[in-house]
């Protein structure tokens, strides 16, 4: 195990090189030159423009730019942004933000989601397992812009029922709605995920044969049942804390959540490559050692994979 | 069991930790009397020579006063300025200062706050983006070599005493006394030069408000300044700026009671805030002029020759404006009737020429048709904008009515972000006509005239993209600049809009009008001549 940890590790420093070396040869390739666009439609001095050039090393080319960027980044030093706020600083203002709200999503998609699911892949065919199937299929199909945006105008400009957006600071409920539109999408996948195999376990031989050595209904369930179907659904949602964390921008945006999907957003309009790259980076290291995670919690839910 | 028990203590555990966030939410308790407002986050730190975006003009511009101050309607009254006397032809003027201001550090206003902030910012080692502004004064020149300390000052201003001092032009400026209410040209106190970058975080200014809190990408706080007694009298204890990246999301949140004002309308909603009865909503006349430019060396369109001033007539009497305003702006905008605005001082709505902005589409097909009888043209006519902005649905329609009036090949050709279609622009890339808007710094048609038509500000060296050149124009312009007084500026800059009534060196489509939406509840609301509410006036 230690061994596989330690490779595992080691395979993350060519990842993360190449995800910061791809991102910013993106933000570089950007159309538009964003010292020019920051003086808008009024008149550029090109001397003015040539020093804020020279202070963001926009004047170097794309490797040195990169190199050098690599080079503070070792150092912990993540530059500044046009508005002069350290990189850094920022991400750490964003982050808790975001880690709140994906938490959050996380929890509500994770607990419902296997809920429900298990509900339905019991009592497949049932009334209430069309409903959950509809419901589920409704909010996959349904983009989370236009959830994010009906939830708003109805949960909070016409019923007054949650905070229309979260604001700065935000709170439990401030986060509540967000959370949710962020997290039903995940929220239908893992019903289904569950449904299927819930539904497909129960009439396995093993389950049959713990049934007919006269183990109750419940542990049958529980330990027989549960402990197989949930390792896609372990799997499923690993992976995606690490989506949640990046794919957090649009219901950011949405309800003006002031974490990191809202700052990327931001930085990518104002051309700002070294904020970008870093979040970026962070994300990238996030979504590794998510997977690492993972497969660690595969090995301890099937001993096979733990021996093999 | 075991493993069960710990699973579900795990799962309550956490569902513990989210609920005990609870205590936390919202920030708009106790503050009864403070507006809060929408804001995009400020692109620069909130320095005033490098601030020229809304983002920090909103908030820059309640921490600062200027020598003068503009009401609503954009004319200009003392403020820090007792006086500001000009010899007779504006190449000298002599300022003197009201006693008393002081900053909200304690630390006095004198002469020199004003004289060594503006070196500071024309000096290019600065790289303040305001910098040009002070391209009238002399020694501008002299601080944009490429070896300088960043210490230099202008050369033409003099401290003539503690409240005192003497602003000598390179050539004449009658403008001046007026672009002194920019922000660019407020006063800085001594800590602004030991750490211009703490300064620019928490600013510390004369004006009506002083910053209390800004929390980068969150919110910006501001308070009373208790030290003020100029002309603006608040009527709340503070402003709270919250930040946006949606126009969107902050609108709804005027509709939910959660913002109090927004100066703003986003393009979906602009059909029905008028009517929305979560909110109160205005929309007036407002000082942005919306165009489209046509490069003056377009073939066909070469400003100064018969043919190329029929078809820019053309094109322009080709454009149903009152349609489009009605039916895409849902009436947030105006017919134009000059290249200023309504909200601009001298403003005239009897200009010689003005004909040629209203919708004729018999006209329009004879003066196409004269035109092709110089030569024909039989390319297609395209016009440039961005996407970003919104822009879609007018330009659709606006080469819609080209196409259906003219019977010409006509299109759009949209970039996707304001950076790109800025590029183009400015390497002069765009082979059509391309979008352009502006809106004023200070209230004067010589900031909309002189910046996008005056010779000088073309082939890069300014914004007039459309490099037009009219030896005409640029007399007037230059007249204006030496005239005696500011009324008989205007009138100079009311003839000069006749020749480009005339020549269209861009085609004119609409005024922006101010409008946006306060939530209920919130008294005073006041839209001024740069289309944002007059903040101070806002109260509960």
């Amino acid at each position: 195990m230690g061994k596989y940890l330690l490779r595992r590790i080691l395979q993350m420093i060519p990842v993360v090189l190449g995800t910061t070396l791809l991102v910013y040869a993106l933000v570089f390739a950007l159309p538009g030159d964003p010292v020019k666009a920051m003086f808008g439609d009024k008149p550029i001095n090109a001397a003015v423009a040539a020093q804020i050039r020279a202070e963001y090393n926009l004047d170097k080319p794309f490797i040195i730019q990169y190199l050098l960027f690599l080079k503070n980044a070792l150092t912990l030093n993540f530059g500044n942004t046009f508005a002069g706020q350290p990189v850094i600083s920022e991400i750490g203002r964003a982050f808790p933000v975001t880690i709140k709200l994906a938490l959050m999503a996380f929890v509500f998609e994770a607990v419902f989601g296997v809920v429900f699911g298990i509900i339905s892949g019991l009592k497949k065919g049932k009334w209430y397992d069309s409903v959950i199937l509809i419901v589920s299929l409704l909010l996959i199909s349904v983009p989370t812009f236009v959830t994010g945006f009906l939830g708003q105008y109805f949960l909070g400009v016409k019923w007054h029922i949650l905070p229309v957006t979260a604001g700065s600071d935000p709170g439990f409920l401030d986060l509540l709605m967000p959370a949710m539109v962020l997290g039903s999408v995940s929220m239908a996948y893992i019903i289904r995920l569950t449904r299927s195999e819930v539904s497909s376990n129960i009439a396995e031989d093993y389950v049959r044969t713990a049934r007919a050595k006269g183990m109750s209904n419940s542990s049958v369930i529980m330990r027989h049942v549960l402990r197989n179907s949930l390792i896609p659904v372990v799997t499923y949602l690993g992976q995606d804390l690490g989506a949640l964390m990046s794919g957090a921008m649009i219901s950011e945006t949405i309800f003006n959540v002031h974490g990191i999907g809202f700052l990327t957003y931001q930085s990518i309009l104002k051309g700002e490559s070294n904020m970008v790259v870093s979040i970026v980076t962070l994300l990238t290291l996030i979504f590794v050692v998510c997977n690492l995670l993972v497969d660690m919690l595969y090995a301890a839910l099937d001993p096979r994979i733990r021996y093999a | 069991m075991k493993k069960q028990l710990l699973a579900a203590a795990a799962v309550v555990c956490s569902m513990g930790m989210l609920l005990s966030g609870c205590g936390s939410s919202g920030s708009n308790a106790s503050d009864k009397n403070v507006i809060t407002a929408f804001n995009s986050e400020p692109q620069n730190l909130l320095i005033p020579g490098n601030t020229n975006e809304s983002g920090g003009a909103r908030a820059g511009t309640l921490l600062f006063a200027e020598l003068v101050s503009f009401d609503a309607k954009g004319n200009p009254s003392n403020e820090v300025a007792k006086s500001i006397q000009d010899n007779a032809n504006s190449t000298e003027y002599n300022i003197t200062l009201k006693p008393g201001w002081k900053f909200s550090d304690g630390t006095p206003v004198t002469a020199k706050s004003f004289t060594k902030a503006w070196s500071y910012i024309a000096n290019a080692k600065n790289a303040q983006k305001c910098s040009s502004f002070f391209s009238t004064i002399q020694g501008y020149d002299d601080l944009q070599a490429k070896t300088l300390k960043g210490d230099e000052q202008l050369s033409g201003l003099k401290v003539t005493g503690d409240d005192s001092f003497t602003v000598t032009m390179s050539k004449p400026d009658a403008t001046f006394p007026i672009k002194v209410g920019y922000l660019a040209f407020a006063p800085l106190p001594e800590s602004f030069y030991k750490n211009p970058k703490a300064f620019g975080n928490k600013p510390v200014g004369n004006g009506p408000y002083k910053l209390e809190s800004w929390t980068h990408n969150t919110e910006i706080r501001l308070v009373r300044n208790k030290a003020y007694h100029g002309n603006v009298k608040p009527k709340n204890d503070g402003v709270t700026f919250k930040i946006y990246t949606k126009v969107d999301s902050a609108y709804s949140d005027v509709q939910g009671g959660n913002l109090d004002v927004i100066d703003t309308i986003p393009t979906a909603d602009t059909k029905s805030f008028t009517t929305d009865s979560n909110i109160q909503p205005y929309n007036q006349p407002g000082s942005v002029m919306q165009m489209f430019t046509i490069p003056s060396d377009l073939p066909h369109f070469v400003s100064g020759t018969e043919e190329g001033t029929l078809r820019r007539q053309a094109i322009s009497k080709a454009i149903d404006r009152g349609s489009i305003i009605k039916k895409v702006l849902n009436g947030t905008g105006m017919q134009p009737v000059d290249f200023t605005s309504p909200m601009t001082p001298g403003f005239s709505k009897d200009l010689k020429g003005k004909d040629n902005l209203v919708y004729n589409a018999k006209e329009a097909k004879d003066l196409w048709a004269k035109a092709d009888a110089i030569s024909k043209d039989t390319d297609k006519f395209t016009i440039s904008y961005n996407t970003d902005g919104g822009n879609k649905a007018i330009y659709d329609a606006i080469v819609n009515s080209i196409h259906n009036t003219l019977g010409i090949d006509a299109g759009t050709d949209p970039m996707p972000t304001f950076q790109e279609f800025r590029d183009s622009v400015d390497d002069r890339k765009v082979k059509g006509g391309f979008r352009s808007g502006w809106q004023p710094d200070y209230p004067s048609p010589e900031n909309y005239l002189f910046q996008e038509f005056d010779s000088s500000a073309a082939h890069g060296n300014g914004s007039n993209d459309g490099d037009y050149q009219n030896p005409k124009f640029d007399e007037l312009m230059t007249q204006a600049y030496a005239a005696p007084s500011t009324d008989a500026a205007n009138k100079i800059y009311a003839q000069s809009q006749e020749i480009l009534l005339n020549d269209l060196p861009a085609i004119p489509l609409y005024y922006d009008n101010a409008h946006g939406a306060t939530a209920k509840g919130v008294k005073g609301l006041v839209a001024d001549w740069e289309n944002l509410p007059l903040y101070s006036q806002l109260h509960k």
